[in-house]
């Protein structure tokens, strides 16, 4: 099924930011513990601590997925200059499989948000084949659509957000 | 009615006793009073004053000095905003958000405040689409830039250095796009009391 304009990608602006429209052609369920991640999910930095568990659908087990997760709204979503950050990289997961089937690239940063609200986004790209993919030289300034293409990865194939800010609310007034 | 002549008729002036006097006395009428402001007591009609008729000009021969009495406001030239008093809400669009006007008009500089310093706030539905429009017109002082309008918004947003912040980043920001610089965007409704709340995010 192809994502129209009242799916939650294109509305939470997802789709613009970060990604090209895509047809979403693969399962892909991400889990924090007990909850699992729905498009737009308020989540905050104590429950994300340690990695997600991931599953992905898909039917042959030749075909390989690469995962990105990354940050779109560093370090403020009203002034984005660092955008994105890239929070984990996993290539070459086998389909029907999770992410501690595939190689860890860039290992898993939890976010901690300190200003403002930010969307926390989940991408799965089709791999041609195995591949090596090299990890960026540091996780910002990231950019989702220039790494697919620098790796022939074409359009996602799923995708999901959630939101996420700073534990102790805003934190107040600070001059 | 009470036939109350006004007592300076003669001299062809007008007056709100006189006004107040020749009116059915069954009306509660919002009308501003110049003097004091006590509330007009709802008195039982008199008996010569048989049903209800508004606040329609019931004796034509009211002498204010303005001939020409045809229609509801000839009689009454109340120097105002040109408001109507309904009983409905019909047309009104200014949102209350069940507060007095004064803390509805903090409330609503400290939700911008908030917006425009964090780009993405969490709030419920009735104030974020409220707020837009306070919102926008933020942006659009700081699109301006000139001095007077830099003083506007330091009179509206709460701490000055977003002031100076937003100046500085929106003619590269907004440059091009006219109006529409927020988006709302609903979730799922508060867990302590069911509100139903939203994002709103500058655009």
């Amino acid at each position: 099924m192809s994502v129209n304009n009242r799916d939650p990608l294109v509305v939470g602006g997802v789709i613009g930011d970060v990604l090209e429209r895509f047809t979403r052609s693969i399962d892909l369920r991400v889990t924090y513990g007990q909850r699992e991640v729905t498009n737009g999910l308020d989540i905050r930095p104590s429950q994300i601590l340690n990695k997600p568990r991931v599953e992905i659908g898909g039917e042959d087990l030749r075909n390989f997925y690469t995962l990105v997760m990354v940050d779109p709204d560093v370090p403020s979503p009203s002034n984005p200059h660092l955008r994105e950050y890239l929070h984990w990289l996993v290539t070459d997961i086998p389909a029907t499989t999770g992410t501690t089937f595939g190689n860890e690239i860039v290992s898993y940063e939890s976010p901690r948000p300190t200003s403002g609200i930010h969307r926390i986004v989940l991408v799965l790209f089709r791999q041609l084949g195995r591949q090596t993919v090299y990890e960026p030289g540091w996780r910002q300034q990231f950019n989702t659509r220039e790494f697919a293409a620098l790796y022939n990865l074409g359009l996602p194939v799923a995708a999901v957000y959630f939101n996420c800010q700073r534990d102790n609310g805003c934190g107040g007034r600070r001059n | 009615m009470a036939t109350a002549t006004p007592t300076d008729s003669m001299h062809r002036v007008w007056s709100m006793s006189s006004l107040k006097s020749s009116l059915p006395s069954a009306v509660t009428c919002r009308l501003p009073s110049p003097s004091s402001r006590r509330p007009v007591l709802i008195s039982s009609p008199s008996p010569r004053l048989p049903s209800f008729s508004g606040l329609s000009p019931v004796n034509p021969l009211i002498s204010t000095g303005l001939p020409g009495w045809q229609s509801f406001e000839d009689g009454f030239k109340i120097i105002d905003g040109g408001g109507r008093v309904y009983a409905m809400r019909h047309g009104r669009r200014v949102p209350k958000l069940n507060r007095p006007p004064d803390q509805r008009k903090a409330l609503l500089r400290g939700l911008t405040t908030q917006l425009l310093k964090h780009g993405r706030i969490k709030t419920t539905r009735a104030r974020a689409s409220a707020m837009r429009k306070f919102v926008d017109k933020m942006i659009t002082l700081a699109k301006d830039g000139s001095l007077h309008k830099r003083r506007q918004a330091l009179g509206f947003i709460y701490e000055k250095q977003i002031v100076h912040a937003l100046f500085a980043e929106v003619p590269d920001r907004y440059g091009e796009r006219n109006g529409g610089y927020t988006r709302i965007i609903r979730t799922l409704p508060r867990r302590g009391d069911n509100a139903p709340m939203a994002y709103i995010e500058l655009v």
